[in-house]
């Protein structure tokens, strides 16, 4: 087995580009959703992907990215970077759900506010994102921790490669397969202090932001 | 703090850890990276990581990256260019894909035995069956008679495969049966179910072997073996469309594992640690081994 803490490094950094990935793009789109009426029957498309299993997105994106599919000449699969693009596909219609609820309530409140003393349509924007900025991170975050705790994507598009695309998911689900349950589990605890151990920065970090 | 320097400095914290981390996962650039589709059995016994390290002593540019899988979506995969190279034991499909063109360079390199386990109380009475036939008649007996499970794989896997011939020799189908169940899970899984649920399963040695050593299933033994009909092969293919550095790179590694090298790397596998062979090497007793394998690819 390759040493704990390189798997760990590899999982985060995986999981976290992902995730800045899909906050760059569903930040964005849920501002958009939210400020115009045009788009609303999208949110439910968003909100109804929000579980998809991740197996299928897998699926989905093996089939693209194989050497004999669509986009094959990439020659992305089983690499780091196929992991990352799945997960952040993964992971959008989660922030973007989210995000959205998150600016709806920002806008009706901030927003009327804002116009009423003057300010532009651009400055409104950016105190709504400002005022909603909190929030907005948790909503990110719920994508992170979606993110390093999935198996599906990792496994099929990465390939649990030894030493390159195996993240913290894929080594439980290989030392489960072998038998070795105490590493199994052992790994299992990490991945959870992980994600306890992210949710209490953003608690702290939005508390510190919260009293300035 | 304020809240701009606080929202600043959270970035670049963020943007560091990545920098810094991308260097540590994307070392792979200098080497030549040889993708691998493989059967299960012989990744989670873990000679493969072995076999690939003793490798790697001699070629430090090349880096073999095993994507472990059954034997028929190893063969699937590879038929769609995502393998240079696959090691497989599933003779009935290997020669489909053979015949589709998809793979050359056929070279065993290793074996061991497919195995009978069960209960030890052994309700069917597969201790006493007279040849194999006889096992897989007794047990689907004991089925419908309500006394005996049976847990397959049902992964198209090798072992699968092995399993459903099994079935097919003794003119029986236990499809659909409720004492026949299909887990489509890994052999490990498989062995681990049998155990709790006290059921019969086709296995191989090597991952029985070391399961039974960790432990893990206390209430299964091996009560049918056979050294000719439960013969299990481990082939290895180059996949035609995989060309060019990667290409030469897959058939030195094919040649390292077939060497006598390699075939001394296979045979002392695991010795010290299960008492015995999880696998032997193919050098021993080739001519028979590839009659055999012509057999079993005729059997599909």
């Amino acid at each position: 087995m390759e040493p704990i803490q390189n798997i760990v490094l590899r999982s985060l950094t995986i999981s976290g580009t992902a995730t800045l990935l899909a906050a760059l793009w569903s930040l964005p789109l849920a501002y958009l959703l939210a400020s115009s009426r045009r788009f609303r029957p999208l949110v439910y498309f968003f909100e109804a992907l929000v579980g998809i299993p991740t197996v299928l997105v897998g699926l989905l994106l093996y089939l693209l990215l194989s050497r004999n599919g669509p986009l094959g000449f990439l020659e992305l699969l089983y690499t780091p970077q196929a992991i990352i693009i799945g997960e952040a596909l993964l992971i959008t219609p989660l922030i973007t759900a989210v995000s959205y609820q998150v600016m709806l309530t920002g806008l009706s409140y901030y927003r009327e506010l804002a116009l009423t003393l003057g300010a532009s349509d651009r400055q409104a924007a950016l105190l709504v994102f400002r005022e909603t900025l909190p929030s907005l991170i948790s909503s990110v975050v719920m994508g992170f921790s979606r993110a390093v705790g999935e198996l599906g994507v990792a496994l099929i598009v990465g390939g649990n490669i030894k030493g390159y695309t195996r993240t913290m998911t894929t080594s439980i689900a290989l030392a489960t397969a072998m038998g070795e349950y105490e590493a199994a589990v052992k790994l299992g605890l990490v991945l959870t202090a992980i994600a306890v151990g992210v949710s209490l920065v953003v608690r702290l970090v939005r508390r510190e932001w919260a009293s300035e | 703090m304020e809240r701009s320097t606080l929202l600043a400095s959270a970035i670049i914290v963020l943007v560091v850890i990545i920098l810094a981390s991308y260097t540590f996962l994307l070392n792979n650039n200098n080497t030549i990276a040889v993708k691998a589709t493989t059967t299960t059995s012989l990744y989670a016994t873990g000679l493969l990581d072995y076999l690939g390290e003793k490798f790697q002593e001699k070629h430090p540019g090349v880096s073999i990256q095993f994507v472990a899988v059954g034997s028929g979506e190893a063969l699937r995969r590879a038929a769609s260019g995502d393998a240079c190279f696959v090691l497989v034991h599933a003779p009935s499909l290997e020669i489909q894909y053979i015949n589709q063109g998809v793979l050359e360079y056929h070279k065993i390199f290793a074996y061991n035995y497919f195995i009978i386990v069960g209960p030890s109380n052994d309700p069917a009475g597969v201790r006493q069956a007279a040849n194999l036939t006889d096992v897989m008649k007794r047990i689907y007996r004991a089925g419908e008679e309500g006394k005996a499970l049976f847990i397959s794989r049902g992964d198209n896997s090798g072992t699968n495969v092995k399993e459903l011939q099994l079935w097919k020799m003794a003119g029986l189908d236990p499809k659909g049966k409720q004492w026949y169940i299909e887990i489509g899970q890994g052999m490990g899984e498989t062995l681990v179910m049998a155990s709790e649920k006290n059921a019969y399963t086709l296995s191989d040695i090597g991952t029985y072997l070391k399961f039974k050593k960790d432990g893990r299933i206390p209430n299964l033994e091996i009560l049918y073996s056979n050294d000719t009909a439960l013969i299990n092969i481990y082939s290895a293919y180059l996949v035609k469309t995989c060309s060019g550095d990667e290409r030469e790179a897959a058939k030195e590694f094919i040649d390292f594992i077939t060497s006598d090298e390699g075939q001394m790397l296979i045979a002392n596998y695991g010795v010290d640690k299960y008492g015995q062979p999880l696998f032997y090497p193919a050098s021993d007793k080739l001519s028979l081994l590839e009659s055999t394998w012509s057999e079993l690819a005729g059997q599909g």
